[in-house]
């Protein structure tokens, strides 16, 4: 284990998330096991203060923010995940939401940790100088990957709303329903978060478009076309969640489909065509990142 | 003050578990004949602590004694006198015990596991009431107000560490909760009832102790003129609540957050059509509805619908017994650990003739 190697840092974040994920379990279910009253957010703290540091030391690395690989783009997205998550904790007594963060935090980390070809080392190339030459590109890839974030967490709030609803359907004694928040809230919590998710989701785009109209080159028709859809998406579910014309099951139902979208798109938006590739200084970028 | 040879608790009790309905309201004592009875248990010999506890479920004597001369007998005796009841009917109907045994019992009675409904709390509140009458009356001492104070830390600790107390199990307790995973704050929720059975007041008490907005009651009985009272009336009054004209629920349902039936009108008084129109006016905010009327008085289908949550009583009495089931499944395991609570407590009871006196100022109440 070394300290000031990034891999290994996320490794132990996600150690200390999946520490997190455990206390929080056991925490409310059994009655006989008593750890320590705040284990499991003093767990995510130190879990966030490591995978911050790797996120440093990467963006060391690569002379900018690490959006330049798989594996960046989705630490990057669990990073923002647990902050938008400490930032509601400081409001809110949210000790659930926290285990379910801490969850996806721990999976979603290990498992592009664990594949190799996730985390090509695009800047030792030869000829690589710097992740972004425009400070506004990455503005706006930051911005947009923090939305990300934003939506993972409403896709985790979505998830906790179908599992309780599911418990009241079932009509059975149910534990996890007990711990879980109630429906109507986190109905309102998840409509919260789509609204501000779609604020940061417009401002990337509009920096992002700014960019766009001077070099419009440096974008593919692939990315531009996936972009806009998946804006739209969340632009189409706000104002119909917002006009009480999609709500409940359908609507937390739509918001965890459209973030796995969204995920996916991740590897078409920054994939690159032939021609751009030429164009790059490393092989890896996608042409808005690497101009 | 206490020796290891002789016995100086003493319990003199009737309960649920060795008294039925009948005989337990022969044994209990009105409120009114309580400085008798505790003016008369004073003056028997050798017995120098005393503490009555009585409930509706129990009526128990705890006694302390400094010497060997007392004898538990005169606790049942004087008790047959007082109540003028026959010996024989308090031989088959209570039950006494000495020594380590009473701290056990007192430790099972506090944390509510020997009591009716496995768990329940109200019992340390009545425990305690019981307790500061004592000491009020100064009747309550060292050895007393020693074993009541370890009584109350016995059941704090078993409601912490074991799920004696885990879910609720009362059916009105079991809608709150219900309703508290639907709509969280109860202080935001509008409550109608339909009818006026049994279950409609008590999760209407339910609903009032934890602070909902006043509760609005109607019913085909329901009847305007304050000369003919029925009941629908009768508990809107009761519980602060309001009453609704009958033929005016169907077009309001969309102002509840809350719904429940109890009527035996013997047909469906909510259907499909009137939720549907209900949730359109209120689209994202869930509705709850409970029918507790054999036969049903809202169609099934209307689960279907999304946002509303439909509950029977076969529902609802399931989540009770399974809470039930789940806190009898911790009853041993709570009673042996406080067994071992109360064998240690006794054997500092034992060691220690002479309690330290800080014990002694911090366990007794202010009278």
């Amino acid at each position: 284990m070394n300290i000031n190697e990034a891999r290994d840092l996320l490794w132990l974040a996600g150690g200390f998330y999946g520490l997190a994920l455990l206390f929080g379990f056991f925490k409310p279910f059994k009655t006989e096991f008593h750890p320590f009253r705040e284990t499991p957010l003093i767990s995510i703290i130190c879990g966030f203060i490591f995978h911050t540091r790797a996120l440093y030391l990467r963006g060391l690395d690569v002379h900018g923010c690490p959006l330049g690989n798989t594996l960046e783009r989705v630490q990057f997205i669990l990073w923002s995940l647990i902050i938008t998550y400490l930032i509601l904790r400081i409001l809110w007594r949210l000790n659930l939401l926290g285990t379910f963060c801490a969850g996806i935090s721990m999976c979603a980390g290990w498992l592009t940790l664990s594949i190799a070809s996730a985390d090509n080392h695009y800047w030792l190339e030869d000829n690589y100088s710097r992740l972004f030459s425009d400070p506004w590109i990455e503005l706006h890839a930051s911005i947009a990957i923090f939305s990300y974030g934003i939506f993972s967490l409403l896709a985790v709030v979505c998830f906790m709303y179908i599992i309780q609803r599911q418990t009241l359907l079932s009509r059975k004694s149910n534990q996890l329903g007990s711990f879980l928040p109630p429906i109507n809230d986190l109905e309102h919590a998840s409509y919260r978060l789509l609204s501000v998710g779609v604020f940061f989701l417009t401002l990337s785009m509009i920096v992002g478009g700014m960019h766009w109209a001077k070099q419009p080159e440096f974008v593919t028709s692939s990315k531009l076309v996936i972009t806009i859809a998946l804006w739209l998406g969340y632009i189409l579910l706000f104002l119909l969640r917002m006009g009480n014309k999609l709500f409940g099951s359908r609507f937390a139902k739509s918001c965890i489909a459209l973030f796995f979208i969204a995920i996916l798109s991740l590897s078409v938006v920054n994939s690159k065509t032939t021609d751009s590739k030429e164009e790059n200084t490393s092989p890896n970028l996608t042409p808005t990142q690497s101009e | 003050m206490i020796s290891p040879s002789t016995n100086t608790l003493h319990l003199l009790g009737s309960s649920h578990h060795t008294a039925d309905l009948k005989a337990r309201e022969k044994i209990s004592l009105p409120p009114g004949h309580i400085d008798d009875f505790y003016s008369g248990l004073t003056k028997l010999p050798g017995l120098k602590e005393c503490l009555l506890l009585n409930t509706c479920n129990r009526t128990e004597v705890y006694g302390a004694s400094d010497s060997g001369n007392f004898s538990p007998q005169l606790l049942s005796q004087y008790f047959c006198d007082f109540r003028k009841l026959e010996p024989d009917f308090m031989k088959h109907h209570t039950y006494e015990c000495s020594g380590e045994k009473v701290v056990q019992h007192l430790f099972e009675v506090t944390s509510g596991i020997d009591s009716q409904m496995v768990g329940e709390t109200e019992i340390l509140g009545q425990v305690k009431k019981a307790y500061d009458d004592a000491c009020k009356r100064k009747v309550s001492g060292k050895i007393l107000n020693r074993l009541f104070q370890k009584g109350f830390q016995a059941a704090k600790w078993a409601r912490t560490n074991t799920g004696i107390s885990k879910g609720q199990v009362n059916l009105g307790n079991v809608l709150c909760e219900l309703a508290r995973r639907i709509f969280g704050d109860m202080k935001k929720c509008r409550f109608l009832v339909i009818g006026a059975g049994d279950i409609a007041e008590s999760a209407m008490e339910a609903f009032k102790s934890r602070g909902s907005q006043p509760i609005t009651v109607t019913g085909r009985t329901f009847d305007w003129c304050p000369l003919s009272r029925r009941k629908p009336d009768e508990l809107a009054e009761k519980f602060g609540g309001f009453a609704l004209a009958y033929p005016e629920f169907q077009d309001s349902l969309h102002l509840f957050d809350v719904i429940l039936t109890s009527t035996s009108s013997g047909k469906a008084l909510i259907d499909y059509q009137q939720v549907q129109k209900c949730m359109k006016l209120r689209p994202s905010r869930p509705l709850f509805l409970i029918d507790s009327s054999v036969p049903r008085n809202i169609e099934e289908n209307v689960s279907k619908l999304d946002n509303v949550f439909l509950y029977n009583m076969d529902d609802v009495s399931t989540i009770a017994n399974e809470n039930l089931k789940s806190r009898m499944d911790e009853v041993d395991r709570c009673r042996s650990a406080l067994a071992k609570r109360a064998v240690q407590l006794w054997d500092q009871m034992r060691a220690y003739r002479s309690p330290p006196a800080s014990i002694n100022q911090s366990t007794a109440p202010l009278s």
